[in-house]
């Protein structure tokens, strides 16, 4: 079970869960998915499991540890006389910060070591390389248990949670371990805070008929978009960023946008396919997309794509570093000499460096997402800087801010900001990425498409056409979701023959124009690779 | 509540009977209505299904396996030799749950008398999606020829299969080319026994069952090569035949009868024989089945003249190298 | 409230309850908003207190901002 968008997945595990699941009395529905998660994690990265289970164990640990420390506080001060109350809180406040620090080196210290410790110790040979000194550096290989970037950020904003007093830490081993490790989400995520899905989890909810004909509707949606989109890109997008030195800038910037669009099929369709299974159970997860190629910033789109990973980051990396004494001070000096407006915008934009370092290395250690969150931070910057500019002028436009053409160039310009840098993070490293980029600008023709070479870079007039109708197909679907239109409730509410001829065929849809089997190079799931 | 229960599942089994039948009705449409590569069928499948193209009950021997089968087993010098007809459903890196596949396909209209199967299948192992996919595939078959939506034509919508397609050689593949292999540590003893994959053993299990009920004499062959035959994987094979009861030549080890010379006779470094290591192998071999099988010889009949017209094909292709 | 006015003068803070979650503040006025909220009630706001729901509407902020003061 590579994947979630799979036969094997949906078809044969799916079920057998579910069923387990169904016949089981409430208080062991719990165990079932906790079993089936781990089976699951054990069926795709095998032993490493052990990272898996460690976390769980020292989650709990520590989680208890933060929680004994805090009730120790309340009992102090409740003890201590008013006046030294203060004093009381400044103890323990540090005693739990040397816990909280412990508990998340011990966690972050894992993925940065798994993930980061070759691209570092091959920088730092080469540095010192360059600096002629005769050190050489040993580069260390480890093999990356599956989801460890997903559940190492739950298992921090668990414990920053506990630390702050905001909930009080699990005794429940099981139920923390399923909040950890939860099959559909462990891969991709969502990345989940606890007070989400912790306790609705372990609950065991019954089944329920509506919950699991909307879960199945959401996989099959899913299905659709990675299965007849994403995969029917791969082989172009594969042919052009590996040997793209062959090809015009038109090519690229066809490559681009395919890959743009084969990026947000493939996360966004995983992602219904995980919030589709967990449904079946009744547990809400939250949603990580929300029409993204609607926003008319960059700023909006980081709202709209992969939204947990940003509340993450926002929650506990921008505001307590923000709000950290050194940069508050700043924010109340600068908020004086330079207004309402550009003092928070410049002590934030400390903390938002961080935020988009921590965004691009958290997808890969590489050059390529170092400059793929450097360059969302200058353009997020950037519109800041020019904002009372730009209302300014805008303002002055017929129609106002809001008019029809101005938001419809506005969500244009958005998207091809957003291209540009998906060209870089798929690019294999920053310096393809930026040759690329210059011939893209440099060496834009259409004859590829005069000459009809396009149709040879593995997609035929036929791919192309299926393509084209599928993403309309999305794209229909999205704006009615942007609208607000409740369409599973509309379609739950129509006549039987009506209903079932819509799932009718959209499953001979997937099966019909899926891009499966001889001929095709399905993709990898490439948020799994994060 | 029970009564909920019953009513739900009952339209949940409504509608999954519903989809069984239009999938079943894709899977007519887009199925191939003859086996050649021109109306959908791969390149391997249609040396594999050159056998559909044959006369009913007309195939005396039947061979499937990977790779190994068709560089070293040649029915057209069999035919020559001693007048019975075999075919070979083998294609590159055969899973064995294909082997048992293109085995249920050919006994749809063809009953040898003989089914060898080459055992270097049996070790390979691949997984678990790929099985239930493969499985899936057998029931719809619309899942391996969905991609035919680019070239249906009418003829598609309310005719029938009608394969007319065979190949001279009888699935061989010949190959003239010679690099020698390294025969140093080649089927050194050893008391060592290579574990037979679960779902092989399966699909091994269901092989025979199914040869069994078509009175067909399921044979195991293993046929030479230095990279993927040895000691331990003869043994394996050993046991299984014994505790099966079947017949089992392993190739291997009759260096007298088969001399197979590893400088010579090997297309890539003894994972292949070429056509001079197959010439060895299929003399021995057709003796053997001539001689214990009792097969017929049809050289004169009447209704496999088109057997002789491929056999001239095959001595031109082989002399032209 | 003036401060509110200050940042946002084109939202109505009176009437709306959902400052955040229909996105009318962004974080870099959040920020600015804590800095002033600190100085004018003389409080410090730890980030566990930076919650949507603290900071939906004015009453809310009103009331983080009573209870931070009770607890000293």
């Amino acid at each position: 079970m590579a994947s979630y968008c799979s036969l094997l997945y949906a078809g044969v595990f799916l079920p057998i869960v579910l069923l387990a699941y169904g016949v089981m009395p409430q208080r062991h529905r719990s165990k079932v998915l906790l079993a089936a998660s781990y089976v699951f994690f054990w069926s795709v990265s095998g032993k490493l499991i052990v990272f898996l289970l460690a976390s769980t164990l020292s989650l709990h640990h520590c989680g208890l540890w933060l929680g004994t420390v805090q009730d120790e506080q309340t009992a102090a001060l409740a003890a201590a006389p008013r006046e030294e109350r203060r004093a009381v809180r400044a103890r323990y406040r540090r005693q739990l910060r040397r816990v909280l620090a412990f508990a998340l080196l011990l966690h972050i210290g894992t993925l940065l070591t798994l993930k980061y410790a070759a691209f570092f110790s091959t920088n730092l040979d080469r540095a010192l390389d360059a600096l002629r000194l005769p050190v050489s550096v040993p580069v260390p290989a480890f093999v990356l248990p599956i989801g460890i970037s997903f559940y190492t950020l739950q298992a921090a904003g668990y414990l920053i949670d506990v630390y702050r007093g905001s909930m009080r830490a699990d005794r429940n081993l099981g139920r923390l371990a399923l909040f950890l490790g939860f099959f559909p989400q462990i891969m991709e995520g969502p990345i989940c805070r606890y007070d989400q899905t912790a306790h609705a989890l372990w609950e065991g909810r019954p089944l329920c008929w509506q919950n699991i004909t909307f879960g199945m509707q959401r996989i099959l949606f899913g299905f659709f978009k990675k299965i007849v989109i994403a995969d029917r890109l791969n082989i172009l997008i594969q042919n052009v960023f590996a040997e793209h030195i062959q090809y015009d800038g038109g090519v690229i910037a066809l490559a681009m946008v395919c890959y743009t669009c084969q990026l947000y099929m493939e996360f966004s369709g995983t992602m219904d396919v995980v919030i589709g299974s967990a449904e079946m159970f009744g547990v809400r997860l939250p949603e990580n997309f929300r029409q993204p190629f609607f926003a008319q910033s960059i700023q909006e789109f980081w709202m709209r794509w992969h939204i947990t990973l940003g509340a993450w980051l926002r929650d506990y990396v921008f505001y307590p570093l923000s709000l950290s004494g050194p940069l508050k001070k700043l924010t109340g000096a600068a908020r004086r000499h330079l207004g309402g407006h550009f003092g928070p915008l410049l002590a934030g934009a400390a903390a938002l460096l961080t935020v988009w370092l921590c965004n691009g290395l958290w997808h890969g250690a590489g050059w390529q997402y170092i400059f793929f969150g450097l360059y969302h931070f200058a353009l997020i910057l950037l519109a800041g800087l020019t904002a009372p500019l730009t209302q300014r002028v805008t303002a002055a436009l017929p129609g106002g801010r809001d008019a029809a053409p101005y938001r419809v160039l506005r969500i244009l310009r958005t998207g091809l900001l957003v291209c540009v840098g998906e060209l870089f993070f798929r690019a294999n490293g920053l310096r393809a990425g930026l040759s690329m980029f210059r011939r893209m600008v440099t060496d834009f023709t259409l004859q590829s498409v005069s000459d009809g070479s396009v149709l040879s870079l593995g997609m035929d007039r036929y791919d192309f056409f299926i393509v084209l109708v599928a993403v309309l197909v999305v794209l229909a679907v999205s704006v009615l979701r942007e609208r607000g239109v409740p369409l599973r409730a509309g379609l739950a509410r129509q006549h039987i023959v009506l209903r079932w001829a819509v799932y009718y065929a959209a499953i001979l849809a997937v099966v019909i124009f899926g891009a499966y089997g001889v001929g095709y190079v399905p993709v990898d799931p490439i948020y799994a690779a994060f | 509540m029970k009564i909920r229960i019953a009513a739900h599942a009952a339209k949940g089994a409504c509608f999954l009977i519903g989809l069984v039948v239009l999938l079943l009705a894709a899977s007519w449409l887009f199925m191939p209505k003859n086996n050649h590569k021109a109306f959908g069928f791969t390149d391997e499948e249609m040396l594999a299904g050159g056998i559909l193209g044959e006369r009913e009950n007309s195939i005396n021997v039947l061979v499937v396996g990977d790779s190994e089968a068709y560089s070293s087993i040649s029915p057209m010098q069999m035919w020559e030799e001693h007048g019975f007809s075999a075919y070979l459903c083998s294609t590159s890196a055969q899973p064995l749950y294909d082997s048992y596949r293109y085995l249920r396909q050919a006994f749809t209209h063809q009953s040898p008398r003989v089914v060898i199967l080459e055992t270097n299948a049996i070790f390979r192992t691949y997984k678990l999606r790929d099985y239930v996919l493969s499985r899936a595939k057998v029931l719809f078959s619309v899942l391996r020829y969905h991609d035919r939506w680019k070239s249906l034509s009418a003829n598609d919508f309310g005719g029938t299969a009608h394969y007319t397609w065979t190949d001279d050689l009888k699935g061989f593949r010949f190959h003239s080319k010679s690099v020698p292999a390294d025969a140093r540590q080649y089927m050194k003893p050893t008391d060592a026994v290579q574990e037979i994959p679960l779902l092989n053993r399966a699909c091994l299990a269901e092989m025979i069952a199914l040869c069994e009920e078509n009175g067909a004499q399921l044979v195991l062959v293993s046929t030479p090569s230095t990279l993927n035959w040895n000691y331990a994987r003869h043994n394996s094979i050993a046991a299984l035949a014994k505790e099966h009861g079947l017949p089992y030549l392993d190739l291997n080890t009759m260096q007298e009868e088969i001399p197979i010379d590893w400088k010579n006779d090997t297309r890539d470094r003894g994972d292949h024989l070429n056509y001079s290591g197959a010439v060895k192998v299929t003399r021995y071999l057709g003796r053997y089945l001539k001689e214990q099988y009792g097969l017929p010889d049809n050289r004169d009949a009447a209704d496999y003249a088109a057997w002789n017209e491929s056999l001239q094909h095959y001595r031109n292709t082989v002399t032209r190298g | 409230m003036d401060i509110l006015r200050s940042l946002r003068p084109d939202v109505d803070f009176t009437s709306c309850r959902d400052l955040i979650d229909g996105r009318y503040l962004d974080s870099l006025i959040i920020l600015a908003l804590v800095a002033e909220l600190e100085e004018a009630f003389d409080i410090t706001i730890p980030t566990a207190c930076i919650v949507p729901a603290n900071f939906n509407s004015a009453e809310a902020m009103w009331e983080m901002v009573t209870r931070l003061q009770e607890e000293g």
